[in-house]
C-alpha cells in the first residue's frame, strides 16, 4: 500500500461576501490520494470543486475562512508560514488553470513565462540553464523549442495549454492540478492533451487532480472519482464503477448526461437532471439534493447524510445506499 | 427520400474566401422540415463560416444558397443586410450570458425580434407563448426579470424563446450546449428536439460533440478543412465511419473506449494552405498505416477526391471508400 501524497480531512472553505454574509462553498470534505494515482473531482458549476482545488495551493482571495487538514508530501499546507508555502507551491503541487488564454501573460513570450517558476524557486541555476530547461520541456509538451519566442496571441488554444503543462511541471511537480483542462478545447486536441497528461503521469510517477464537469473525461483520465454536490462530496470510487453502476441518484442523473453512442436507449433521447444546483448559502433541509432527486422520500428531507460504505473502495451519501 | 419535396435549404458548391483563405471550400448540403442535422468537425473546419453564409450574415464567394427554392446567399453588402432580417432563419448562440442584454427584461429580449421586423402584432401573446414553447412555465413569472435572475439553463432557454418567437423554419444552433453544465445540457437538447417534432423546424446545430449528435440529430455532416467530407444517417455515421477522419474523430470520444484511439497529429492546417490531393492526406492514419493498396495510397498525395455530394446520399470523399 503506497503513502497517500495528498490528505485532506474535513475540509471547511467559507466565503466572506462584500455584505458581510458568509457563503460556505465546501462543508467537510476528505480524501486522500496515494503517490502516483490519480483522481478525477466533478460537479455542476458552483459544487465547490474549483474552490477545492485553488485551497490546496492556498490561493484563495484573502478573508476566506479554511478549516480542517491538507497535507502535502508531508506538510500541512494551511499551517505553513509565507516562506514554507512558497516551497510548496510549483515544487509539491503545481495547477494547470482552466481558460489558457486568461492564465497566460498577453505581454510576455511563453518561454520567459515557463523559466520565471525555475528562477523563483532557484531550481534553474542560470538564465541560460532555465532556458534550455523550458525548450526541453516545450519538446517534451509537442512544441517545437523556438516557440519558446512566440507570445500567447500567436498559439491556438491547444498549443497555449500545452504551454500551460510545460508551466505547471518547470519545477517537478509531485501533484499536478489540472483544473478543466480541456474544457475549451476541441475533441481532437482535448484527446491529444489527456494522451500527453497521462504519459507525463507515466514518466514522472505525478500524482494527479483532475476537475470537470465532464464525467466522461474523468472516467477515462483518472482511477478514482469523486463527485461533488453543495460543497461536499457525495460519491466515491473506482472510476468506470462510479460512471458505469452509480450508488447516488446525483451520479446516475448526471452520467447519464453522457450518452454512449451506440447504445439505443440515449438515441433521439437525451436525458438530464431536471432543475438547478441549490445556492451555497441557501441549501434545502436534509439531502441537499432531495428537491431535484427522483427517488426522493420522506426520510431525505430529515438530514443530511454521511457518506456510508457503498461497496469495495466505496462510498455514497444517500439514504438507500 | 423526400421525392418531389422543395428541401428547405440547398446549399450548392458554397465557397467563402478572405483573402487567400479558403474558409469554405466547396461545401454541399440539403436539409427538410423536421430534421436535425449536425455539422461537425475541428475549430477551423469552416463550419461556423458555412452557418453565417446561410444566416446571411457572411457574404459567399461562389455557389448557390437556396431557402425553400428562393436564393438565399448574399454576394453583395446590401444583399447581406435584406437576407439577415429574414424572420425564416433564426440563431441559437454558443454562451447564453454574452448573448443575453443584462439591463433588458427577459419581456423585452424575447419582444425584440418581433420589434425590428415589425412583427409587432399581438406581441404580448407571442412572446408569452414563445417562452412557454421554450419551457419557461409560466411565462408571466419571467416577463419581468433580467438575465442575471435566472439560472444558466433558463437563460439558454430564453435565447431559443427569442429565436421562436419569429416563428422560424430553420434554427441554426452554433453549440448550444457547450458552456453549459452536463445536467443542463440534456433537457436543452430534449428541448430542441422536441421543437422539431411538434412544429416541423429543421435545426442545422454546429458542434464537435458527437455525443450531441447521437442525442438529437437525423443525419450527421462531417467537415474538414472547408468541405463536407462525410454525410449520412446518424446511426451510420456514428456507428460505422466510412471516412478515416470521422473514424478519428469517433475513437477519441471518451465514452467510446473499446475503439483503439486514432489520436491525429497537430492541428487542421490553415485554410491559406490547404493540401493538395486529398487535403486530409498528410494527416490520415489510414494512408500513414501502409496498408493501402498502392494504387490507392498513390492518388491521395496527388488527385483530390472531391466534395461529398449534398443530397441525402450517403457518402465519404476518400479514395480508400468504395463509392455507393
Amino acid at each position: 500500500m503506497s503513502e497517500p501524497l495528498l490528505s485532506v480531512r474535513d475540509l471547511h472553505i467559507t466565503y466572506a461576501t462584500h455584505d458581510g454574509s458568509r457563503v460556505p462553498a465546501v462543508r467537510g470534505v476528505s480524501f486522500e490520494i496515494d503517490a502516483g494515482g490519480s483522481m478525477g473531482l466533478a460537479g455542476e458549476s458552483g459544487c465547490g470543486k474549483s474552490t477545492l482545488a485553488n485551497s490546496l495551493l492556498r490561493l484563495l482571495p484573502v478573508g476566506t475562512e479554511v478549516t480542517g487538514e491538507v497535507v502535502l508530501g508531508g506538510k500541512n499546507v494551511l499551517s505553513l508560514n509565507p516562506g514554507g508555502l512558497r516551497a510548496v507551491r510549483w515544487t509539491s503541487g503545481a495547477i494547470v488553470f482552466q481558460g489558457a488564454l486568461h492564465a497566460l501573460n498577453p505581454v510576455q513570450a511563453v518561454g520567459r513565462q515557463i523559466a520565471e517558476p525555475m528562477l523563483v524557486h532557484d531550481t534553474a541555476s542560470s538564465e541560460q540553464a532555465a532556458r534550455r530547461r523550458t525548450v526541453e520541456l516545450l519538446g517534451r509538451v509537442g512544441l517545437p523549442g523556438a516557440r519558446a519566442d512566440s507570445y500567447p496571441h500567436e498559439l491556438s488554444g491547444g498549443q497555449r495549454q500545452r504551454v500551460l503543462i510545460a508551466m505547471a511541471l518547470a519545477c517537478d511537480p509531485l501533484l499536478l492540478i489540472a483544473d478543466e483542462p480541456t474544457t475549451a478545447l476541441d475533441l481532437m486536441v482535448q484527446a491529444q492533451v489527456l494522451a500527453l497528461l497521462d504519459e507525463l503521469k507515466q514518466e514522472r510517477n505525478l500524482t494527479l487532480l483532475f476537475i470537470t464537469h465532464d464525467l466522461s473525461v474523468l472516467t477515462y483520465a483518472c482511477q478514482r472519482l469523486a463527485i461533488m454536490y453543495a460543497g461536499r462530496i457525495v460519491e466515491e470510487g473506482p472510476s468506470w464503477e462510479v460512471f458505469g453502476e452509480a450508488a447516488h441518484p446525483y451520479t446516475r442523473g448526471l452520467a447519464a448526461a453522457f450518452p454512449t453512442i451506440g447504445d439505443l436507449s440515449s438515441r433521439m433521447a437525451p436525458a438530464g437532471l431536471a432543475g438547478d444546483p441549490p445556492t451555497p448559502g441557501n441549501l434545502p433541509q436534509g439531502c441537499p439534493f432531495n428537491p431535484r432527486c427522483p427517488l426522493a422520500q420522506d426520510g431525505c428531507r430529515d438530514a443530511e447524510p454521511e457518506l456510508r460504505i457503498a461497496g469495495p473502495e466505496r462510498r455514497a451519501a444517500c439514504i438507500l445506499v | 427520400m423526400h421525392p418531389g419535396v422543395t428541401p428547405l435549404v440547398e446549399v450548392d458548391d458554397v465557397h467563402v474566401h478572405f483573402g487567400r483563405s479558403r474558409a469554405v471550400d466547396g461545401a454541399s448540403l440539403r436539409m427538410f422540415a423536421g430534421e436535425v442535422l449536425a455539422l461537425v468537425g475541428e475549430s477551423g473546419s469552416g463550419k461556423t463560416t458555412l452557418i453565417r453564409a446561410i444566416q446571411g450574415l457572411q457574404r459567399t464567394t461562389a455557389g448557390a444558397i437556396r431557402l425553400e427554392g428562393r436564393p438565399m446567399n448574399a454576394t453583395t453588402r446590401r444583399a447581406v443586410q435584406t437576407l439577415f432580417s429574414d424572420p425564416a432563419v433564426q440563431m441559437v448562440f454558443q454562451d447564453p450570458t454574452g448573448a443575453l442584454n443584462p439591463r433588458q427584461t427577459i419581456y423585452e429580449i424575447v419582444a425584440e425580434g418581433l420589434r425590428i421586423g415589425r412583427h409587432g402584432k399581438d406581441e404580448r401573446e407571442k412572446v408569452a407563448e414563445a417562452l412557454s414553447r421554450a419551457g419557461l412555465r409560466p411565462p408571466e413569472r419571467f416577463l419581468t426579470m433580467y438575465p442575471h435572475e435566472i439560472s444558466g439553463g433558463q437563460r439558454q432557454r430564453v435565447v431559443i424563446a427569442g429565436a421562436m418567437v419569429m416563428e422560424p423554419r430553420l434554427l441554426l444552433a452554433d453549440e448550444p450546449v457547450a458552456s453549459l453544465d452536463a445536467s443542463i445540457r440534456g433537457e436543452i437538447l430534449a428541448l430542441m428536439r422536441r421543437l422539431v417534432d411538434e412544429t416541423g423546424l429543421a435545426i442545422l446545430v454546429v458542434t464537435h460533440d458527437l455525443g450531441l449528435a447521437w442525442n438529437i440529430a437525423d443525419r450527421v455532416a462531417v467537415m474538414y478543412l472547408g468541405r463536407i467530407v462525410e454525410t449520412g444517417p446518424t446511426e451510420a455515421i456514428l456507428s460505422d465511419p466510412k471516412h478515416p477522419y470521422t473514424r478519428a474523430l469517433l475513437s477519441v470520444v471518451p465514452e467510446t473506449r473499446e475503439m483503439e484511439q486514432q489520436i491525429l497529429i497537430g492541428e487542421i492546417p490553415d485554410s491559406a494552405r490547404i493540401p493538395g490531393g486529398c487535403r486530409f492526406h498528410p494527416r490520415c492514419p489510414l494512408l500513414q498505416s501502409g496498408t493501402l493498396p498502392p494504387e490507392v495510397a498513390a492518388r491521395c498525395p496527388t488527385d483530390d477526391p472531391g466534395p461529398v455530394a449534398g443530397d441525402l446520399a450517403a457518402g465519404a470523399a476518400c479514395w480508400a471508400v468504395p463509392p455507393g
